[in-house]
């Protein structure tokens, strides 16, 4: 299993990170948005896009973001980190995610790049962009790490980041998806 | 004193560097690799929870990667050195008292960034002039970083102290944190502190870098916060 999340470490730097950010959302993407919210347990929401990075920027400082969305995916990662444990040992776990933890440093710049496209010098932002990506790689780790299948609520995030977007979860009562 | 002093461009060339050289780097490498993990834990890695918004949520992920970022850095060039790893790590040590800081809000952690970032910048700022080279790259390497983490740290309180509520929170949670703050800088008269600038390791005394310290966060706490710093004793 660590040997599958090396690949996955390695793997990273080939994505690309932020590059469909404002697009149309396609079917795929609707129904990984979809899987992703549903996997956590929660009531379905409608799926929208976000157009431009300052709109995602104002959404996710809004204070009816949902906690309970938050939440969940924080109770998935803890559920996954004890299945991930009991399988391999914490050592074992550590190191390997340490790995994925240090490829995803270099996705911050990723952001700063797909802000730059868009005519945008913002650091802050793109640290807050960097640091999402790298939360939803330690997340994809997490569940390589425990063994679960691509139907997880991870796995569909990922595929969401994987595919150029950023996920910005449930704002009010919908998800968004830049 | 440290113009006359020899630089060394590499781990390899610190073999012919004289023994307390090498001690005295050993020192401060181990230091710097133990503190920034320990303040990735304790400080940075629980502010992820307490963050308001997702915005600040995932900007203190990128922080606390950012701090861990440096362990690593540090934690690599001690081991080219040949320090054990059990030494790089904060495992078994006591922690420096500002880590001892019992952190329990957001309001808490923007003061522990605004206050304990600019006393690392300090210290950073010092080694930028380091007669190791590789310790003087790395100095200059992480500094982007800790300037952007004091700026997070002044940015998120200018913004508190704009209501009633966050301006008291503020200022409560500097009379509690910055007490700690002088003895980060270590003690007057240091035998450590006087080695290091023997060698050009350190360009200023523990006094020197704490007065500036002093100086820097006066203007910004009340200065520009227009809160007050607490009485504190200035020698550790």
């Amino acid at each position: 299993m660590s040997g599958r999340l090396a690949d996955f470490a390695a793997g990273l730097a080939s994505r690309p990170w932020f590059a469909r950010c404002g697009l149309a959302l396609d079917r795929s993407e609707i129904a990984d948005a979809r899987a992703w919210l549903a996997g956590l347990g929660l009531d379905a929401v409608p799926v929208e896009r976000v157009a431009s990075w300052r709109d995602a920027a104002r959404l996710i400082q809004q204070p009816e973001w949902s906690r309970e969305w938050w939440d969940a995916e924080t109770a998935q990662a803890e559920s996954l980190r004890h299945a991930a444990t009991a399988l391999l040992g914490e050592k074992a776990c550590l190191e390997a995610l340490t790995d994925v933890t240090e490829a995803a440093a270099a996705l911050r710049d990723r952001a700063a790049a797909s802000l730059a496209r868009a005519g945008l010098d913002d650091e802050s932002l793109a640290k807050v962009a960097g640091g999402a990506a790298a939360q939803a790689c330690h997340q994809r780790g997490l569940a390589i790490l425990a063994g679960v299948d691509e139907s997880h609520a991870f796995a569909a995030k990922f595929r969401l980041y994987a595919a150029g977007r950023w996920p910005l979860g449930i704002v009010g009562s919908a998800g968004f998806v830049f | 004193m440290s113009s006359a002093v020899a630089s060394f461009k590499s781990v390899k060339d610190l073999a012919g560097a004289p023994e307390d050289y090498r001690l005295a780097l050993r020192k401060i490498v181990r230091s710097h690799a133990v503190n920034e993990l320990y303040g990735a834990r304790v400080f940075d890695e629980p502010a992820i929870a307490l963050a308001p918004t997702p915005y600040l949520k995932w900007l203190a992920c990128r922080i606390a990667m950012e701090e861990y970022g440096h362990h690593v850095r540090f934690r690599q060039l001690g081991e080219q050195m040949g320090i054990p790893e059990a030494e790089l790590t904060p495992e078994g040590r006591k922690p420096l008292s500002i880590f001892e800081f019992p952190m329990k809000t957001w309001v808490e952690f923007c003061v522990v960034k605004l206050l304990a970032d600019l006393a690392e910048i300090i210290q950073v700022e010092d080694l930028e002039k380091c007669s190791f080279l590789p310790l003087r790259n790395l100095a200059k390497m992480t500094m982007p970083e800790e300037i952007f983490h004091s700026q997070f740290g002044k940015d998120t309180c200018t913004e508190l102290v704009k209501t009633e509520a966050g301006r008291k929170a503020v200022q409560e949670a500097i009379n509690r944190y910055f007490p700690m703050m002088p003895a980060f800088f270590g003690k007057k008269d240091s035998a450590n502190n006087a080695l290091y600038r023997k060698y050009g390791i350190k360009q200023h005394t523990n006094e020197a870098m704490r007065a500036d310290f002093m100086k820097r966060v006066t203007s910004l706490v009340e200065g520009h916060l227009k809160l007050k710093l607490p009485e504190v004793a200035e020698a550790a």
